[in-house]
């Protein structure tokens, strides 16, 4: 199982997940190819972090099974813990610790011996175009670095599945280059990347296979080419799926752009 | 209301500009009224306590009208308060939003126009008020005859706009390191310069409350009479003993440095409008190579040295645990030595330092904040669970057993009862223990969340009552698994077996160690069990 590229990477059933009175995840039901680039798309409020942040186990669901690479979450963390990395949105880091120290740390919880430690946290730092900013503390980090640092920690320990929540929102296109190269190459040796977004381009440019969420809702699901069936890009698909399309705000800013002002 | 100001102020010209600013200010205030309920309460008490507060000052100094050494108590409140205003912007820097010019950068603004305007806005609100009410207070406290009061008018206003004019002037000097991050952690630190200032603040009104203690001021006072806005409240008392040329020139020195301020200030303003701001700056830094301690290479290898390193290197560089270590450690020896000194107490006063320092424990993960994912991503199981909350305990003792030995010794060496050592040292390294035992339970039975970014808020929105049950219920729990130890100190004593006293010290220690030993095992397993709700719980501020 895991890097074969036939089974599941990632199995889910029945998802719920209530805020109070919100319902935030309203039962999903997803099963995602491994070996591939996946997008899991939907605008703000879709549900997309609650999803996201429940099959990586950092939040309990009210119901629902979530399997990665064969092992249940929430039976047996142990092995699942160990085969996926987590870049999550929102959540901080250690960001009194500088770039190589954060990278030592995670390492070292993770069980690395030192020495490996050390090496990969160079070669990431490099990729990544941080060498020059390791030693800098992370709350100095401007978002770009963040998310990279974050990246380079989620990938330390070579996971099978990994779990990007918004990895390019305010990231600028020097960095968000470098963790699409680095992603790529990831992807080319046979592991699964998950990652959430509502840029659609990105996604469309980035991924194979989609799924669509809307309302706590898979809307839909599938290869790129499935998802968009007869539209012309996924952004237009996407909008007819949420049904968001034709709220277009034109004739009260008739006074916008050229003549007097 | 920031849109007309945006709009108003595309046009503005120097006149139009200073409405705008007031009326800005004025929303602000009113939009203090606007918030959750229970944030407008906190508001509306603020201003009541303020108003209070200024009438009884307003009052006191009416009453000591008369007062031979009044003049003396005027010119150092006028000081004090300037003071006071140079200092609040560097602690509270979000506390004015119209304080910071970076926000008007992209409006077309000359300097000369806004510093006006800025500064008429800067006499509304509750602390110019405040001053105003004080500054009216000592000219009543101070002035003799109708000159005097005609004079008060300018003393008033002088010192009213000096100490405004100082704010932001301060301000704008700092703004580059206010909006950076070592301004964020130096505005934590003034919980700290607060509470130390109230205690001097305290000592000196009871010194000044003894018969003839206002007589101490006049020294100061001496010097002050010549330091505005000291010197503009002088002006009064001059005024009335008839020494008009005085008078003049201390109501003249006041008002030049009024306007050195002001020129100080509209350069600043310029400066700040002119230049990058603090992170691109930040960004642009070139960075410090930092230099290992060394102490990395002395802890034990693997996930334990890895949370002890962290958790101490969090000590020294993260300000709000810096702080909350420093007061611990400073009040922990502090109260005891007091206590022993005023009331000729026995050393048992140690267990106070115990419970301080202990109580740090007591929410081991709330520091960690939302980071805390990045720990429970690792942790696989009970026995992970144990080697992190056993790093966080050894992390914490590697300062606290050595603090609390020399305590103990210090303090014994000042009561001089060196019998009394071995047991109080003893009993406080069980306690210790007994509190890393409950500690770690309630850590991971009662976990809340600790705002990072404010000095004063120590428990999360709403978490209030599990901070306190986790804290009195530890503190009883780990009193209760003490108590055989005590029961045996207190018959040691009451038998006459007083040469057995001294096999206390180990029999503390190996209490102590079996007691944290005991409460990490318990924790371990069900810290791991609960790791997605503490998450929730630390990730709540």
């Amino acid at each position: 199982m895991g890097r074969d590229g036939t089974s599941a990477a990632v199995r889910i059933e029945g998802l719920w997940k209530r805020f109070g009175e919100q319902v935030a995840v309203a039962g999903i039901d997803l099963e995602i190819p491994s070996g591939r680039f996946i997008g899991l798309v939907g605008p703000n409020g879709a549900g997309k972090t609650t999803t996201l942040s429940m099959v990586t186990g950092l939040l309990r669901p009210d119901s629902g099974r979530v399997e990665i690479a064969g092992h249940d979450v929430w039976r047996d963390p142990a092995a699942v813990k160990s085969r996926i990395g987590v870049l999550p949105e929102g959540l901080r880091l250690f960001e009194r610790l500088s770039g190589r120290e954060l990278l030592t740390y995670t390492g070292q919880l993770r069980g690395l011996p030192g020495e490996q430690v050390d090496r990969r946290a160079t070669q990431l730092l490099d990729v990544l175009g941080l060498a020059g900013a390791q030693h800098k503390l992370v709350v100095d980090y401007s978002t770009g670095m963040r998310k990279k640092i974050g990246l380079a920690a989620a990938l330390l320990h070579n996971p099978e599945v990994l779990f990007l929540d918004e990895p390019f929102e305010g990231v600028d296109p020097v960095s968000a280059q470098s963790i699409r190269k680095v992603l790529q190459q990831y992807t080319a040796s046979g592991a699964t990347v998950v990652f959430s977004s509502h840029v659609m381009e990105l996604v469309e440019s980035l991924c194979s296979w989609v799924a669509v969420l809307a309302g706590g809702r898979i809307r839909a699901q599938g290869t790129l080419e499935e998802v968009r069936g007869e539209a012309a890009t996924l952004q237009d698909a996407f909008l007819e799926l949420v049904g968001a399309q034709g709220q277009a705000a034109g004739e009260n800013l008739d006074w916008l752009g050229g003549g007097v002002r | 209301m920031s849109t007309t100001a945006n709009a108003s102020a595309t046009k503005a010209s120097g006149a139009s500009l200073t409405p705008v600013f007031i009326r800005l200010k004025l929303s602000l205030l009113r939009n203090g009224l606007r918030q959750s309920s229970k944030r407008k309460a906190v508001w509306i008490t603020s201003i009541v306590f303020t108003a209070l507060y200024a009438a009884l000052q307003l009052l006191g100094l009416i009453v000591l009208r008369g007062h031979p050494h009044v003049a003396a108590l005027t010119v150092l409140l006028a000081v004090v308060l300037a003071v006071g205003w140079a200092f609040v912007p560097l602690f509270f820097p979000s506390g004015d939003e119209t304080m910071d010019p970076t926000r008007l950068a992209m409006l077309p603004l000359r300097p000369g126009p806004l510093t006006v305007s800025l500064l008429a806005a800067s006499l509304v609100g509750i602390g110019p008020a405040f001053t105003l009410v004080l500054a009216v207070g000592s000219v009543i406290a101070t002035a003799h005859g109708g000159a005097a009061f005609a004079v008060g008018v300018p003393a008033v206003a002088l010192t009213l706009l000096t100490c405004v004019a100082l704010a932001r002037a301060v301000a704008t000097a700092n703004v580059r390191l206010l909006s950076s991050r070592k301004g964020r952690d130096l505005a934590l630190l003034s919980g700290l310069v607060i509470a130390v200032g109230i205690q001097v603040a305290n000592y000196g009104l009871q010194k000044l409350s003894n018969a003839g203690g206002m007589a101490r001021l006049e020294p100061f006072a001496k010097v002050l009479r010549w330091v505005p806005p000291g010197s503009a409240m002088d002006a009064v008392r001059s005024t009335g003993q008839g020494s008009y040329g005085l008078a003049a020139a201390q109501l003249a020195l006041s008002a030049a440095v009024l306007a050195l301020l002001l020129w100080w200030w509209q350069r600043g303003l310029t400066k700040v409008l002119t230049s990058p701001d603090s992170s691109t700056l930040a960004a642009a830094e070139p960075e410090r190579k930092r230099v290992s301690t060394g102490l990395a290479r002395l802890l034990p290898q693997g996930r334990t040295g890895a949370v002890m390193l962290r958790s101490l290197r969090y000590v020294l560089r993260d300000p709000k645990t810096r702080m909350t270590w420093t007061s611990q450690l400073v009040i922990g020896a502090l109260v005891p030595f007091l206590n022993v000194a005023r009331h000729n107490g026995n050393s048992y006063w140690a267990f106070m330092a115990v419970a301080m320092v202990g109580g740090q424990m007591y929410n081991l993960f709330g520091t960690d904040g939302s980071a805390f994912w990045l720990v429970m991503q690792t942790i696989n199981g009970p026995r992970d669970a144990y080697l992190e909350l056993r790093g966080r305990a050894l992390a914490f003792a590697l300062p606290a057993v050595p603090y609390l030995v020399l305590l103990v010794t210090a303090l014994t060496a000042f009561t001089g009862h060196w019998d009394t050592l071995p047991e109080v040292l003893g009993l406080g390294l069980a306690l210790l223990g007994a509190m890393f035992a409950t500690g770690a339970v309630t850590s991971a039975l009662l976990p809340y969340a600790v705002p990072q970014g404010n000095a004063f808020k120590n428990v999360g929105p709403g978490q209030t009552s599990i901070a306190w049950l986790g804290l009195l219920g530890g503190l009883l729990a780990a009193s209760a698994q003490c108590v055989p130890l005590v029961l045996l100190t207190v018959w040691l004593h009451t038998s006459g077996h007083h040469g057995w006293l001294p096999l206390l010290l180990p029999l503390g220690f190996g209490y102590g160690l079996l007691a944290a030993w005991t409460g990490l095992r318990i924790a371990a397993p069900r810290l791991a069990r609960r790791l997605p709700e503490v998450l929730a719980a630390v990730a709540k501020a």
